[in-house]
């Protein structure tokens, strides 16, 4: 035994730690390591919502080694695609448990993502010097979206054939670049097999290779600009700096952790009690099914678009439809400009109030898509004004309670 | 010189059947048409007036250097009156009618007049039709419009003859220049002779050298069956006047109801053509639901009845044919010819089923049950399934049950039916009902293992296939079985049925291995949440035994370093 071996720790193998020194020389882990060190994440009472960012990006994980996975069996031509993921849920072992995750896991991330936007406006997140980090969400959003919409048409079945024509018609409504898109996305005039190969490669290369991207620049920047502290909290504690805070590593990862199981378990529940259909196969020339619908994170659209007149101020529904939510989107986009006073911590009840309208009218236009509420789109707009008005009026009384109690 | 010849062999074809729509009523209740009413206009005509002054239009844009039309130039003298009244006459013979000598055709005429070929030809017929008395002669060009010689350049003159150049009837209807009259006599009040209807369009339809023009590969046969049909043979024995004709299936009447005319022949494809697929039945009700016209009239001793066409509207091949638009449901004609119409013999009815029901015919042409039925007089198909009103053959005709078409002989000795026949429509029957109920449980099981959300395996024989699209061969043995019925013989049945029943098994184990393998995945389910929860569980312990985190940050920015 050499004189070395004798010098390790007793209770400590020595090839573990030649194991560490090699990897940290080689591959400067110590940056890591430093930067999970000091990084803190601050405690207060909308703590919870740190915990989406890191869902969105664990249930992106599922995506990818799901994805991977059926990839291994799926073919992508119209004349096997429905054929072999039929056979992934019903001869490879496992398939049904590996393609029914990667559905509800899709649905799943597409709701952390729109709550991880929700709560990032609500604390405010996106304030100097994190318009880049707002910006490249959204960016991530709408890619995702666009995974979910590309997905969507690979099993070939019928209601995803037509529910494709449907969302690519609507692509067809942009206006001046319209007819280019829908060509482009359909790869001719008519969704075909042209338009699932060109899906399939939208969905496993070139969505993958620009989420990666995006997703860098996104995750570089959350680091560069640590965690954003809400107004509230940093006036609480007599500014941000002051406000407590936690280790990234451990206690919050771990935290992080509990949410990712409690997720996996959620994912298996889902898709041994509740598998995710296949439906028929797609027939071109058979009738489009009774009652098509796209997904439910894209339904709010679709009710909006159904209940639109044919035409509004000379324009094509389509059109307008497509103009409106283009300028939504737009505005979204610059909300961190929009937001002037967001320095100083001052208000924004306009944006606010916008906002919260939005929110409603996306939960109201979403009931309508499910055939749950049978409104009009004028009736719409006003339920969805109502509530956010009440939903105000009451926020506004909350904190009045707790200044009050604040002060007591 | 070819196109020439191509014009005048038109204007036959044309002429023949503008001549048709000279007034005949299928109904057979309008008088005929005549068009050479010229001098017949009425029916005790004056004594002939001097030679009028000819008025013969000029051929607009004629060269003058184009000879002159055969016809001369004084007008021909207008027939002789008749030399009694028509009511004096003698009653018309009855035509030997394949032998009815017709004059010449006016394509033929036509064909010998060299020189005026792709000259413009006045046509003044309609000038004074356009406007006559007698509404079935009355004939306007838009009457005309949609006729298919019409359409193809020929004009009345290619038909009727004459000369359409006169603005004056005895002119234009002179038999010197080959006009044709449809009638033996002057009298209006009648309809036109039918032979000379039917000859008149067998001038053309029936020759090869004058139909090839308008198409490469023409029927001409229409004639010679139709002189095989009951309408022809009729014609022949009885020169029944309401016996139909080319003119009465094929012609649209323009006139009144009392009086209809008949021009404008449509194109058979034509949708509004009286001879399209949907519109046969019609067409042939038009006469046959007739209960005055049909009333004493029979066939081969039988009365031939009035309610064929309210019995096949009930039918399983209406419904095809005019609700679902299926053009090869059978009609009419299917059945019973179309130009040689005709009802099939007693022994010959599963043949004209066997058209279209190809397979079952020639299972049923191997029994004894055929030769039975033929001793007996039944006529084959028709005595189980009906003769016009066809309904849709299920199982339940089959058995020994009240309803069931077996009952009737079996049950009492019919015929000389037997009981042991009996046995077996009813064993037939348990059969296919079993495997039919075998078909509906696998169905349920489908669907159940559908609405619990998974997706069934297939069958071991084809594992690719779909389960729903799978049973679907049972659905087809079924169908084959109730087609073997047919044969009477119980071994090929049991075959089909044998083969349908190990379908359905296969699907049913297909289906039940989908719901135990939900039920499987369920303890799967339990099983992997145990872990997952245990490692929550100790996460959380773990996170408990952390250093507690400072109410307060220290010296340091919140979140970052």
């Amino acid at each position: 035994m050499s004189l070395a071996a004798l010098d390790s720790p007793p209770n400590r193998p020595r090839w573990t730690a030649r194991l560490k020194e090699f990897l940290i020389d080689r591959l400067g882990l110590e940056t890591f390591a430093e930067l999970a060190a000091k990084k803190r994440v601050p405690i207060h009472r909308s703590t919870v919502f740190y915990f989406l960012g890191g869902m969105a990006l664990f249930l992106f994980g599922i995506q990818v080694v799901t994805g991977i996975l059926l990839s291994l069996y799926y073919k992508p031509s119209p004349d096997q695609a429905f054929e072999s993921v039929r056979a992934i849920m019903t001869e490879i072992e496992y398939g049904w448990l590996i393609r029914s995750i990667h559905s509800w896991s899709a649905n799943l991330l597409i709701g952390v993502l729109y709550l991880h936007l929700l709560t990032t406006f609500i604390m405010r997140a996106y304030r100097r010097p994190r318009e880049f980090t707002w910006i490249t969400g959204l960016v991530l959003l709408a890619m995702f979206l666009a995974f979910g919409f590309s997905g969507y048409l690979l099993p070939w079945n019928q209601l995803a054939f037509f529910a494709t024509k449907v969302g690519t018609d609507i692509t067809g409504g942009v206006p001046l670049v319209g007819e280019s898109m829908l060509l482009l996305a359909r790869s001719g005039e008519e969704v075909t097999g042209d338009t699932l190969a060109r899906f399939y490669s939208l969905h496993v290369v070139i969505l993958p290779l620009a989420v990666l991207a995006v997703l860098g620049v996104h995750l570089y920047l959350v680091q560069k600009h640590g965690m954003s502290v809400p107004d509230a909290a940093a006036r609480r504690y007599g500014g941000p700096e002051h406000v407590p805070s936690m280790p990234f590593v451990p206690h919050f990862l771990l935290r992080d952790m509990v949410g990712w199981y409690v997720a996996l378990g959620l994912l298996a529940a889902l898709a041994a009690l509740f598998p995710w259909e296949l439906g028929t196969k797609a027939d071109p020339f058979g009738a489009a099914p009774e009652g098509i619908k796209p997904e439910w994170y894209f339904l709010f659209m679709f009710a909006t678009l159904e209940q639109t007149p044919s035409h509004v101020f000379g324009l094509e529904n389509k059109q307008a439809v497509v103009l409106f939510f283009s300028l939504v989107g737009l505005v979204v986009l610059a909300v961190p400009f929009l937001d002037r006073r967001a320095d100083r911590g001052g208000p924004r009840p306009a944006l606010s109030f916008l906002a919260t309208w939005a929110v409603f009218a996306f939960v109201v236009q979403t009931a309508v898509g499910l055939g749950l509420l049978h409104f009009g789109l004028s009736v719409s707009v006003f339920v969805s004004g109502a509530l956010a008005i009440a939903f105000r009026l009451l926020m506004l009384w909350w904190c009045a309670l707790d200044r009050r109690r604040m002060s007591a | 010189m070819r196109t020439r010849l191509r014009v005048v062999l038109l204007s036959g074809l044309l002429g023949a059947a503008a001549m048709f729509a000279a007034g005949w009523s299928a109904a057979g209740d309008a008088a005929g048409a005549e068009t050479a009413a010229a001098a017949d206009e009425s029916p005790a005509p004056p004594p002939p007036p001097p030679p009028p002054v000819p008025k013969k239009t000029e051929t607009p844009g004629k060269s003058p250097d184009a000879p002159p039309k055969a016809a001369p130039a004084p007008p021909p003298p207008p027939p002789p009156p008749p030399a009694t009244k028509p009511s004096e006459k003698p009653a018309p013979k009855a035509p030997a009618a394949p032998e009815t000598k017709a004059p010449a055709s006016p394509a033929a005429k036509a064909l010998a007049k060299p020189g005026e070929r792709g000259q413009p030809r006045p046509n003044q017929c309609l000038t004074c039709h356009a406007e006559h008395a007698e509404p079935r002669l009355r004939v306007t060009e838009s009457d005309m419009a949609g006729d298919v010689h019409w359409q193809k350049g020929l004009r009345c003159v290619d038909c009727h003859g004459g000369d359409p150049a006169w603005e004056e009837a005895r002119g234009a209807h002179a038999e010197e220049d080959g006009f044709r009259r449809l009638r033996s006599d002057s009298d209006l009040t009648k309809p036109p002779d039918p032979v000379r209807v039917v000859e008149l369009c067998g001038d053309c339809h029936a020759n090869i050298e004058r139909m090839r023009p308008f198409n490469p590969s023409p029927r001409t046969d229409q004639l010679r069956e139709y002189w095989t049909s009951g309408h022809g043979r009729r014609l022949k024995e009885s020169a029944d006047p309401a016996v139909a004709t080319c003119v009465s299936c094929h012609a649209k009447p323009h006139g009144t109801a009392a009086d209809p005319g008949k021009h404008g022949v449509l194109a058979v494809a034509d949708l509004n053509s009286p001879v399209y697929p949907k519109n046969v039945a019609k067409t042939c009700a038009t006469c046959h639901a007739d209960a005055k016209l049909m009333a004493g009239r029979q066939y081969h001793g039988r009365p031939i009845g009035h309610q064929q066409y309210d019995e096949w509207s009930r039918s399983v091949h209406a419904e095809t044919l005019l609700k679902k638009g299926d053009l090869s449901a059978p009609t009419c004609n299917d059945c019973h010819g179309n130009h040689g119409a005709l009802p099939p013999d007693v022994d010959s009815v599963a043949n004209a089923c066997g058209t279209c029901h190809g397979k079952i015919a020639g299972l049923f042409a191997t029994t004894r049950m055929k030769h039975a039925f033929e001793r007996v007089g039944l006529p084959g198909c028709a005595t189980c399934h009906g003769a016009h009103d066809i309904r849709h053959a299920t199982i339940d005709m089959l058995g020994m049950h009240d309803g069931a078409v077996c009952v009737g002989c079996h049950d009492k000795g019919r015929h000389g039916a037997t009981v042991a026949g009996g046995e077996a429509a009813r064993k037939f029957r348990n059969d296919l009902d079993g495997l039919r109920r075998a078909i509906e449980e696998a169905e349920a099981k489908i669907e159940e293992a559908e609405r619990l959300g998974m997706a069934i395996p297939g069958p071991r024989s084809d594992p690719r296939a779909d389960a729903r699209m799978y049973l679907r061969k049972a659905g087809d043995a079924l169908t084959a079985a109730r087609v073997e019925i047919h044969g009477f013989a119980a071994a090929p049945v049991e075959k089909v049925l044998a083969a349908g029943r190990e379908t359905v098994a296969e699907v049913q184990e297909s289906a039940e291995s989908a719901i135990r393998q939900h039920h499987a995945r369920r303890i799967w389910l339990a099983a992997s949440l145990v872990p997952i929860l245990l490692v929550i569980v100790v996460l959380v312990l773990y996170i408990r035994t952390l250093p507690p985190v400072p109410l307060a940050a220290q010296d340091r920015t919140p979140g970052n370093p």
